[in-house]
C-alpha cells in the first residue's frame, strides 16, 4: 500500500464519518483511528504512543474491517469536567497488559462505569467514573504514577 | 547509602530533614496535602506527591498513603519528624515490610516504651526513679483513692495513652480527685481512644529536664547533654534551652546522674537512633523520669548548638546503619543556646490561633541567630495544622550573651499582620527571673496570672 493509497482511505474516512479502519492483508496491517473532533486521535493505543497510524508488518490473511460509528459532535472544551485520581500509585489504562483499555476517549460512561486502575502496594483498584458523561480526553499515560487529585480523564458530564 | 528519602511530615520540620538530605546529596520527595500545595517543604524538595485532602486525617496520617507515594518514587527511607506517625510502630513495620528504611527506633524499641505505664516499668528495672505513684492504670475509683492516699497529695491524673502535656489533671483533695478521675478517663477515650489513667505525685515548682540521646544498630549510645523546657503555657513548651540553669547554678552533678539514668533506660529498651528521656527535678535537686520520647524532637536545634553535632544527620547516618562516630567522651559541651518557638497565636487574646496569609516576613540575622521556619511573604498559614510557624534559635558563649542576642533577634523579627507569641517571649526573656535562671514550670502562669495586661505590653 503507498501513500497514496492511504490517503484515499483517509479521505474516504472523513467522507462518510468513518472512527476506525482496520486493514489486514498478506504482510501488511494498517490500523486508523480518527478521533473524536476529526484530528489525530489524541487517546492512547496499545502501542504506548498516542497519534496514529500504527502499521505493522505481519503476514495475515486478507481482512478488511472498519468500525463505521457516527461520531460525536465535535465537543467544546467549555463544560467539561475532570475525573481525579482518588489515590496515589500507578495508572492503567487496561485490566492487564493483553486487555484492550477500559475506556477509550469518546466512550459514554455511567457513574458506575470503570475507567481505569490505580495499582498501590500491589493491589489493583478499579476506580469508576462516579459520574455520568462522555470522556473527552485522557490525561495520563499508561503505566505512569499519580497523586492525589491528579486529573486523569476530561469527562463531558450528561 | 540512601539515595532518596521521603519527609512525612510538612512545616518546619520537613525543611529541616530536607535541608539535611540535601547535604548528603540526598534526593528528598515530601507529600502534601491539598492545603499544604503552597508549602516551603513542597517548594524545597526534589519531587511531590499530593497524598490527600487537608485534615491529616485523610493525607500526613494515611500510611497506605504514605506508603504509595514511597513506591511510586522508589525512595530508600522514610523520615517521619515528629509528631503525625514518628512514634507509631506500626507504620515502622509497615515501612520495613515493604523494603523502606524507618528513619527512627526500631519498633522494638517503640514496643518496649509503648505507653507511659510501660515506660515506668522499664525504668524501675532500669534502676531509676520514678515519680511516686500508681502501679499502672488505676482500674477503680477506690483504686485511685488509695493511691492518692498512700502517695500523698497534690497528684496528677495523667492518660497513659496521652502526650504533647495533654490528657493530665491535678487533684489536691478526695473531691477533686473523684471529679477528676472520671473527667480525665473520659477525656482520655476521646482523645486518644484509650481511657486508661494513671496517678502520681504532683511535683511542686519542677523542672523539666531531658536528656537527648542518639543510638545506633550495633548498641552504641550516648547522651548529648540536658534541654531545660520548663517555660511552658498549659503544659506546651515555648521557650528551651541548654545548658539548664538549675543544673548549672545548683546541682552540677546532676548532668551525670541523669545522663547515665537516660542511658541505662535506653539500654534497658535497646533504643536505636534519635530519642529524649523526659525527667521532672524538684528543688532539692531529686529527679524523677517522666518518659521517653522516640523521634526527633521540635526543641533539637539548642543541642546542636552547644554540642556541634548535626542530629538529624546522624538519624540518618544510624539509619543508613553507621556506627556512631561520636563516643561519650568525645562530646564537648559548649556555650549556651536558647530556642524561642514562634505560634501564629495572640497573645493579647487568650492565645487565639491566628492562621492567614503573611503579608511581611522578615527573619532576624546576624551572629549566633538560626531560624527554622517555613514561612515566607505571601504564605497563607493554614488552619488545620498546629500554630507553630518556627523557631529561633540563639548561641551565645554563656547565657548572658545568648538571651542579648535573643532579645535582639526577636525585636527583629517581623511577622506581620499575623499575631505571633513574640511580644510574650520578649516579656519572659526581660523577666528579672527568667534572666537569673530562677524559674520553673509554673512561670507562664505566674507572669500571666499576675498584672498581665501591663507587663506584655509594657516590653512588647
Amino acid at each position: 500500500m503507498d501513500l497514496r493509497e492511504i490517503k484515499a482511505i483517509i479521505d474516504l474516512m472523513k467522507k462518510n464519518s468513518i472512527l476506525e479502519f482496520e486493514l489486514e492483508q498478506q504482510d501488511f496491517k494498517i490500523r486508523m483511528r480518527r478521533g473524536a473532533n476529526g484530528g489525530p486521535a489524541t487517546g492512547h493505543n496499545e502501542d504506548g504512543g498516542g497519534a496514529m497510524p500504527a502499521i505493522t508488518n505481519q503476514g495475515a490473511p486478507n481482512s478488511a474491517s472498519s468500525g463505521a460509528t457516527n461520531p460525536p459532535a465535535a465537543l467544546p472544551a467549555t463544560g467539561e469536567a475532570e475525573i481525579k485520581s482518588p489515590m496515589i500509585g500507578t495508572f492503567y489504562r487496561a485490566p492487564s497488559p493483553e486487555s484492550a483499555n477500559y475506556i477509550e476517549v469518546g466512550a459514554e460512561v455511567n457513574p458506575d462505569t470503570i475507567v481505569c486502575i490505580i495499582e498501590a502496594m500491589k493491589v489493583m483498584n478499579e476506580i469508576k467514573a462516579e459520574v455520568r458523561g462522555v470522556i473527552t480526553q485522557a490525561l495520563v499515560d499508561n503505566a505512569k504514577p499519580v497523586e492525589f487529585g491528579q486529573p486523569m480523564f476530561k469527562i463531558r458530564p450528561l | 547509602m540512601f539515595e532518596k528519602v521521603l519527609v512525612a511530615n510538612r512545616g518546619e520540620i520537613a525543611v529541616r530533614i530536607i535541608r539535611a538530605c540535601k547535604e548528603m546529596n540526598i534526593r528528598t520527595v515530601a507529600v502534601y496535602s491539598e492545603l499544604d500545595v503552597n508549602s516551603m517543604h513542597v517548594q524545597m524538595a526534589d519531587e511531590a506527591i499530593c497524598i490527600g485532602k487537608g485534615p491529616s486525617s485523610e493525607s500526613y496520617l494515611r500510611i497506605d498513603r504514605l506508603i504509595s507515594a514511597a513506591e511510586i518514587t522508589d525512595v530508600d527511607a522514610i523520615h517521619p519528624g515528629y509528631g503525625f506517625l514518628s512514634e507509631n510502630a506500626h507504620f515502622a513495620d509497615v515501612c520495613e515490610s515493604c523494603n523502606i528504611r524507618f528513619i527512627g527506633p526500631s519498633s522494638r524499641a517503640m514496643n518496649a516504651l509503648e505507653n507511659k505505664a510501660t515506660s515506668r516499668d522499664l525504668a524501675k528495672r532500669a534502676n531509676v526513679p520514678c515519680p511516686p505513684g500508681s502501679d499502672g492504670i488505676v482500674e477503680t475509683q477506690e483504686d485511685a483513692l488509695a493511691t492518692a492516699k498512700r502517695i500523698g497529695y497534690p497528684v496528677m491524673i495523667k492518660a497513659i495513652a496521652g502526650g504533647g502535656g495533654r490528657g493530665m489533671r491535678a487533684a489536691h483533695n478526695d473531691i477533686s480527685l473523684l471529679k477528676g478521675y472520671q473527667t480525665a478517663r473520659i477525656e482520655a477515650e476521646k482523645a486518644f481512644g484509650n481511657a486508661g489513667v494513671y496517678i502520681e505525685k504532683y511535683i511542686e515548682d519542677p523542672h523539666h529536664i531531658e536528656f537527648q540521646i542518639l543510638g545506633d544498630s550495633k548498641g552504641n549510645l550516648i547522651h548529648l547533654g540536658e534541654r531545660d523546657c520548663s517555660i511552658q503555657r498549659r503544659n506546651q513548651k515555648l521557650v528551651e534551652e541548654t545548658p539548664s540553669p538549675l543544673i548549672e547554678g545548683r546541682f552540677k552533678d546532676l548532668r551525670k546522674k541523669m545522663g547515665k539514668a537516660a542511658l541505662r533506660i535506653a539500654e534497658m529498651a535497646h533504643y536505636t537512633n534519635a530519642g529524649t528521656v523526659e525527667f521532672i527535678v524538684d528543688s532539692q535537686g531529686n529527679f524523677y523520669f517522666l518518659e521517653v520520647n522516640k523521634r526527633i524532637q521540635v526543641e533539637h536545634p539548642v543541642t546542636e548548638e552547644v554540642t556541634g553535632v548535626d542530629l538529624v544527620r546522624q538519624q540518618i547516618l544510624i539509619a543508613m546503619g553507621e556506627p556512631l562516630r561520636i563516643s561519650q567522651s568525645d562530646l564537648v559541651f559548649k556555650g549556651h543556646a536558647i530556642e524561642c518557638r514562634i505560634n501564629a497565636e495572640d497573645p493579647f487574646d487568650d492565645f487565639r490561633p491566628c492562621p492567614g496569609r503573611i503579608d511581611m516576613y522578615y527573619a532576624p540575622g546576624g551572629r549566633g541567630v538560626r531560624i527554622e521556619s517555613h514561612a515566607y511573604t505571601g504564605y497563607v498559614i493554614p488552619p488545620a495544622y498546629d500554630s507553630m510557624i518556627g523557631k529561633l534559635i540563639t548561641y551565645g558563649k554563656d547565657r548572658r550573651e545568648a538571651m542579648d542576642k535573643m532579645n535582639r533577634a526577636l525585636s527583629e523579627y517581623l511577622i506581620s499582620p499575623i499575631k505571633t507569641t513574640i511580644p510574650f517571649e520578649q516579656a519572659i526573656l526581660q523577666d528579672p527571673n527568667f534572666r537569673r535562671g530562677v524559674y520553673s514550670t509554673n512561670f507562664v502562669e505566674q507572669l500571666l496570672g499576675g498584672a498581665r495586661r501591663e507587663l506584655i505590653e509594657d516590653k512588647a
